[in-house]
């Protein structure tokens, strides 16, 4: 059955239908996981930071972790909404707009682990340029401060992007909507009629968002790699990171919107829109990051010895075969053997090994986090001061948290908002009728 | 609104305003109309006074700072200790302000305690003297610890009045063998003090005389006087001994021999060196003829020391000039400590006839200490005899010997009371009847003759903190008041101290006081020793009745550094400083040999069950090759039952195991036992081990360089590497544009620095201890350590040689103040700064704990506050005024003592000159028996530090980084035999 501009309008807004009681549960349920979190980190905030398992010398933990995760996970969001729509690449548009509400969302989660992370947030201000009488202003030196420029100049940029992209499908709701709805989405839709001209700049405007989000995708993770290269310790000081980190993050992203979609388009019944080939296509797209990013591990491995700094070949070398040799071994085979398996057309045409190794791409790359950031500190350059870390439970509630955070932001949406743009959707059927050309 | 109504609501709205206020307590810091004239706010009042944690009596100067005693420092008149403490001195404060110290009598009730007021315990303390008294002669027993002369007296005058025997002095460690072997070579038992410094070559057996042996800070000081690099020479120190204590591992070479065979390997060595030696004193015939059995494979045999270090040894004291021989330590049986003692001093008058440096005039009061078993003897008698009253001042018997139990059951024995004066509810004050509070060392009126050539007085040093009378005091009202030599234990301290003084006046007594002590005291001059045969006969008597060397496993007991014998166990910084051998805080540990371990099947961090026959203990193990394979090591002091909150329940108490054995002729006890069954038991708790490896991974980090090359400049280096790199001065001379980004700081007349002698430091873990007491530094306690979380500003690292894990270097690691500081860049916030004297000033307000400082630190010396680390009353009476004490969620670190640069520069600001150098110490600096730290300013060329900076020995710790660290490393001298 080929897609018309009915059956695309018919199949999204379907799923605005009111929710039933297990949507409800669901809700509840992730909002109970938030509140976890939300009690874990006040129980810190009260207690103090050592309820984590941080310690000297890793100071930091899980905390950077997932801060690390989820700017990662936000990253193929606008890859995909952004660079593949500058780059015409058709198969992205039944996924874009999932893809950049899970960028949203994943910034969101991000951006709270630096206060998370924080000893005293309650004076997280000091980190703004404000006016002040001792005119003492942040240490642009340092790259936590670039991180504050990168994370909320992103955050601001996917969010419009976001935004802008949805103003039709809006409207479009808001035109089959009826009473408190329909005055909530005539708000949302910021009086969008869909004449020639609002068309006319609304091209312009989203053009010029994934021109500016583009670069972005390239900058926010290159700082966050910075906040790790920029600094003396081994495993850390070295100048792939930034082309790493934004691999790794495309990585993750994709891995996650494999991990979205999957379940979206059973529930959703969005088979006919993301097609088994736009899953293919991500899926293949996951090889090609796979493959940078264990050229990165053989590089890093390669560059430590033939540096011929002790401390350097020894970082490495207990990366592989030290304390945390299992974490290391997960990172290499979820993030780079595992993948592999998608060169195979039978697997990644079935859905459930897409998912199964979507999922351990996603945990592969946690672990990869982990490895960098534990990894590296907790063996530098003093043998004396060597030490491990451990996560503790609250962490483990704060993650979980987090996790549930973002489900539950994202549960909220899918069920409230077109998940699928509607527009770009019939862009494609002008264009080309379907996207499998 | 009326304005009568205006005026009605406001008047009541400051009415409640005010009251509100005053609800909230007093919160204001008020200047005194009229000041005491010692009392100037924010600046502290020294006063001399003496240590009291163990025998050495070194002479302390209080700083008193806003009426409260806040820090400890050697007193720089002092002839013991000269200026410097050791940590168990500097922890001597927290005895003072100890949270469960006790403030009030209590008198036992059935099993409960009752408190009393000090008036109705004096009265009951009399009642009892008398009611004892009336009974017959002998009464009342007395139990002291090692106290002066002054206070001896008075025991015995009051003791004497209730019909009673001199008091016993009790030392756990009383030098039995080492005055049994004077008494029976010299005839006359004594501790002589020795000249150590005098020495070019020291050979020791054991007596570990850097952590508790006699004098531990004056030895550690005149050690490193003949032990360390000068002009191309450097004294040679050998241990030859059953496992290695601090002492050992200062050793130039540490021979591992078995457990009991000491006396054989100096036995080995005199047969050596007489056979050298042909003298025609009849002794020396014999002596030889006694020592022709111990063959070097004889000895090999015995005592698995190899043929070729004896022959190594032998050769070194035959070419010395002025060696020295030392005894054995504590962990040895004491028959064997009394035979090698002997064959020791032996070994000291064959190759040097006059005793030149031992100086038999000047000795140690602990000499005093009666026997071990004297001491148990008189506990011993008491199951059967009638005596109605025990006194026991400040000892704690139950604890600290083998059976204390059956200890504190004679103590409990019928009817009988017993009364203990001391601060603290110990193993032995929860078995008396009566325990009385009585002032501390620091806060009461004494004197303490702590060598022959010195009397050091003590005075109050604050005001009280409780109702507590001195002990003196409290002694005096026992007498009748017409019998009372004084009406104030002060004026009978004036009194003894002022004997024999050039003048008797009140001026020439306040001159005393200030200066600390009389250190002029005439000692007679000892005749030259004189040696008749029948001493060497003695000598071999001995030596008969030892029992061969340990070949099965050996449970050997040792004194620690941090605890002495278990009564500094409850001074929290004395658990959180990791012992510098083991490197594990809080724990206590089994050092035992690698191969012993892995036979047992442990590993490391372990638990082992050790059983002897005197019973069964768990406890860590942790493997160290400097231990016999037979040996295993564990450190007395932990284990309490009782005592305070940071002691009980902490670590393991091996002393039960000893059983009660001791050498009938010198009466010196067991410290060693046979284990009956060695077992691993299982993993336990995480070892809280603050040291992540003990090698150095082929890193630049204390590095050493051998004798002979000692005073080579090494090659200029153009690169930064890790194998050469340049030395990178915190100073412009220290730019070169080539690897340097950005320009040189400019830095304002002064650029603090430190210099860090590696040769001279032997790991005591003082400065540590200072830092502590200086900064303000939060104790953590066990678990934090095992997290990772200890705080220490300035830590002893040990690394164990790669090739030779027999050979440990100790190094002090501090923040750097790096020019080039990792830390300043990555803070977003600029909390830690770099000021214009070249501090790395850390800036707690503006801190909000990204710790990205602490991760990218090189030297990982940053520490973060976990938590708000507890200074539980009165605990907080301690905190230096002068140091911001830092909450949850901030970083920190060594500042280079800032609020004494500050304070100096007050100083020489309001005289209008410029910082002298010198005039600045920081608290590490300050207390380093060895004089291994030193600080000054960089940018004055005349400064003692720019001048050792220029040492050809002087390196940067990984200065390849192009850090810049201000805290410059003099390589450590090493020698091999």
């Amino acid at each position: 059955m080929a897609l018309t501009y009915r059956s695309i309008d018919n199949t999204v807004l379907d799923t605005l239908r009111p929710p039933d009681r297990t949507y409800w549960m669901v809700i509840a349920l992730l909002f109970a996981g938030v509140l976890v979190g939300a009690a874990c980190w006040g129980y810190q905030i009260l207690v103090g930071i050592g309820v984590g398992g941080q310690n000297n010398p890793v100071h930091w933990g899980t905390y950077l972790i997932n801060f690390v995760f989820w700017v990662g996970i936000a990253h193929s969001g606008t890859l995909i909404s952004a660079i593949l729509y500058l780059f015409r690449a058709g198969w992205r548009n039944p996924i874009a707009r999932a893809a950049e509400t899970m960028t949203v969302f994943a910034v969101c989660v991000a951006g709270l682990y630096p206060f998370i992370h924080l000893g005293r947030v309650w004076m997280v201000y000091y980190m703004l340029p404000l006016p002040n009488q001792r005119t003492l202003w942040p240490n642009f030196q340092s790259p936590l401060m670039f991180d504050v420029v990168a994370i909320s100049t992103y955050l601001i940029v996917s969010s419009l992007f976001w935004y802008t992209g949805l103003l039709p499908d809006l409207a479009t709701v808001r035109d089959r909507a009826r009473g408190v709805r329909r005055k909530i989405f005539t708000v949302l839709s910021m009086g969008w009629t869909g004449e020639h001209e609002q068309w006319r700049h609304y091209a312009r405007g989203y053009l010029f968002f994934a021109a500016l989000a583009t670069p972005l995708v390239i900058s926010v993770h290159s700082v966050v790699s910075w906040d790790f290269a920029l600094a003396v310790i081994p495993g850390w000081h070295t100048t792939i990171f930034a082309p790493y980190f934004v691999a790794g993050a495309i990585h993750s992203g994709l891995a996650m919107v494999l991990t979205l979609m999957i379940p979206l388009r059973r529930i959703f019944h969005y088979e006919q829109i993301i097609t088994l080939h736009v899953l293919e296509s991500v899926a293949k797209t996951i090889v090609f990051t796979g493959l940078i990013v264990g050229f990165a591990y053989g590089t890093e491995m390669f560059i430590a010895w033939y540096s011929r700094v002790p401390a350097e070949m020894e970082a490495f070398r207990w990366r592989a075969f030290g304390d945390y040799a299992v974490e290391y071994w997960i990172m290499v085979v979820c993030n780079t053997v595992v993948p592999l398996l998608l060169l195979f057309k039978k697997v990644r045409t079935r859905i459930v090994w897409l998912f199964s190794i979507s999922i351990l791409v996603n945990i592969g790359m946690w672990y990869e986090r982990f490895v960098i950031i534990v990894g590296s500190v907790a063996h530098d350059f003093l043998p004396h001061a060597w030490g491990l870390y451990r996560p503790t439970l609250i962490e483990f509630g704060i993650m979980f948290g987090s996790f549930c955070l973002f489900f539950f932001l994202f549960v909220l949406f899918v069920k409230h908002m077109p998940s699928v743009s509607m527009t770009e959707m019939k862009e494609t059927v002008h264009a080309g009728g379907a996207h499998d050309h | 609104m009326h304005r009568r109504t205006f005026l009605k609501l406001s008047s009541i709205g400051t009415a409640a305003f005010a009251v509100g206020c005053s609800a909230k307590g007093e919160d204001r810091l008020h200047a005194m109309v009229r000041a005491n004239e010692d009392m100037v706010t924010g600046q502290a009042t020294l006063y001399a006074t003496a240590c009291r944690e163990c025998p050495a009596g070194c002479g302390v100067l209080a700083a008193n700072r806003e009426g409260r005693v806040i820090k400890l420092e050697g007193n720089p008149l002092h002839p013991v200790n000269r200026r410097a403490l050791c940590m168990r001195g500097q922890a001597a404060l927290q005895g003072l302000y100890h949270p469960d110290r006790l403030h009030r009598p209590r008198l036992r009730d059935g099993n409960d305690w009752r408190e009393i007021s000090f008036a109705q315990a004096a009265s009951l303390l009399r009642e009892k003297m008398t009611a004892a008294a009336a009974t017959g002669p002998g009464r009342i027993a007395m139990v002291t610890e090692t106290v002066g002369r002054t206070q001896m007296a008075l025991f015995e005058t009051v003791l004497a009045h209730y019909g009673a025997g001199s008091p016993l002095v009790f030392e756990p460690r009383a030098y039995e063998a080492l005055k049994f072997a004077y008494a029976q070579v010299l005839g006359a038992p004594m501790l002589p003090v020795l000249h150590m410094e005098r020495a070019d070559l020291l050979l020791g057996f054991g007596a570990d005389f850097l952590e508790t042996w006699l004098s531990p800070v004056a030895y550690a000081r005149k050690f490193k006087e003949m032990h360390r690099w000068r002009e191309g020479r450097k004294g040679f120190f050998i241990e030859v001994s059953p496992f290695q204590s601090l002492t050992g591992a200062n050793a130039d070479r540490w021979v591992g021999c078995r457990p009991g065979g000491e006396a054989a390997v100096i036995m080995g060595l005199l047969r050596m060196v007489l056979a050298a030696d042909t003298g025609r004193v009849a002794w020396r015939g014999d002596l030889a003829a006694l020592a022709a059995d111990y063959t070097p494979d004889a000895v090999a045999r015995l005592t698995g020391v190899p043929e070729e270090a004896l022959a190594a040894v032998a050769d070194r004291l035959l070419a010395a000039e002025r060696p020295l021989v030392l005894g054995t330590g504590a962990g040895v049986w004491g028959a064997s400590a009394a035979a090698a003692e002997m064959a020791a001093l032996f070994l000291n008058l064959v190759l040097d006839p006059a005793l030149s440096l031992i100086d038999r005039g000047d000795r140690y009061r602990v000499e005093v200490a009666d026997r071990r078993d004297t001491v148990l003897n008189a506990f011993e008698a008491m199951a059967d005899n009638d005596t109605a009253l025990v006194l026991l001042n400040n000892v704690n018997p139950v604890f600290a010997l083998p059976g204390g139990d059956r200890l504190g059951d004679l103590l409990a024995h019928g009817d009988r009371f017993t009364v203990v004066f001391g601060n603290t509810m110990d193993e032995t004050a929860a078995r008396a009847d009566l325990v009385v509070p009585v002032q501390n060392a620091l806060e009461t009126w004494d004197a303490y003759e702590a060598t022959s050539r010195t009397i050091t007085t003590l005075q109050p040093t604050m005001g009280r903190i409780s109702a507590a009378p001195g002990l003196g005091d409290l002694w005096l009202d026992l007498l009748p008041i017409e019998e009372r030599p004084a009406t104030e234990y002060r004026q009978l301290t004036a009194r003894t101290v002022q004997a024999a003084a050039a003048a008797d006046t009140e001026a020439a007594w306040l001159a005393i006081l200030q200066q600390g002590g009389r250190f002029d005291i005439e000692a007679s001059l000892a005749d030259a020793p004189r040696v008749d045969r029948q001493a060497v006969d003695r000598l071999r008597r001995s030596l008969d009745r030892l029992p061969a060397p340990a070949q099965d496993p050996v449970l050997l007991v040792a004194p620690s550094l941090r605890f002495l014998d278990g009564r500094t166990a409850d001074r929290p910084w004395m658990p959180e400083i990791p012992d510098p051998v083991c490197q594990v805080a809080w724990q206590t540990v089994a050092m035992v040999h690698p191969r012993t371990l892995s036979d047992l099947g442990a590993r490391e961090g372990d638990r082992i069950a050790i059983a002897t026959d005197g019973g069964q203990v768990q406890v860590h193990a942790y493997s160290h090759p400097g231990v016999s394979p037979v040996g295993v090591v564990v450190p007395a002091g932990q284990g309490h039952t009782h005592m305070g909150r940071y002691a009980r329940g902490q670590g393991v108490n091996p002393i039960a195991l000893l059983g009660d054995g001791r050498d009938p002729l010198s009466g010196a006890p067991d410290g060693a036992a046979p284990i009956v069954r060695l077992t691993a038991a299982g993993p336990g708790k995480a070892l809280a081990s603050v040291s992540g490896s003990r090698f150095q991974h082929g890193r630049k980090i204390a590095v050493s360089v051998p004798l002979e090359r000692a005073d080579i400049p090494p090659p200029k280096s153009k690169y930064l590497d890790m194998d050469s790199f340049p030395l990178t001065l915190p100073l412009p001379e220290g730019y070169d544009p080539k690897r340097d980004f950005y320009p040189p700081h400019d830095h304002h007349t002064y650029r603090w620095a430190m210099v860090v002698d590696l040769d001279r430091c032997v790991g005591c873990s003082a400065c540590v201890a200072a830092c502590y007491a200086e900064n303000s530094v939060g104790v953590v306690g066990e678990e934090q350590v095992i997290a990772g979380r200890e705080m220490a500003w300035i830590r002893i690292e040990r690394y164990q040689d790669e090739q030779d894990p027999t050979r440990l270097i100790f190094l002090p690691m501090l923040c750097q103040h790096c020019d080039n500081a990792p830390c300043e860049s990555v803070c977003p916030v600029y909390a830690p700064h770099h000021s214009v004297e070249g501090l790395n000033n850390q800036i707690y307000n503006r801190c909000i704990g990204t710790r990205y400082c602490g991760q990218n630190c090189p030297y990982k010396v940053r520490r973060f506050n976990w938590f708000t680390w507890p200074f539980p009353e009165p605990l907080n009476l301690q905190l230096n005024p002068d140091v911001t004490v830092r909450s949850a969620g901030v970083m920190e670190k060594c500042s280079f003592c800032v609020q004494r640069i500050k304070t100096a520069r007050t100083r020489a600001k309001n005289e209008k000159r410029e910082i002298r150098d010198g005039e600045v110490v920081p608290a590490c600096v300050q207390t380093c028996p060895t004089q291994a730290l030193w600080f000054g300013n960089l940018m004055d060329p005349e400064s003692t530090v720019r001048k050792m900076v220029d040492s050809p020995r002087a390196y940067q710790v990984m200065g390849y980084l192009n850090t810049k660290p201000a805290v410059i490393y003099l390589k450590k001298v090493v020698q091999a035999l």
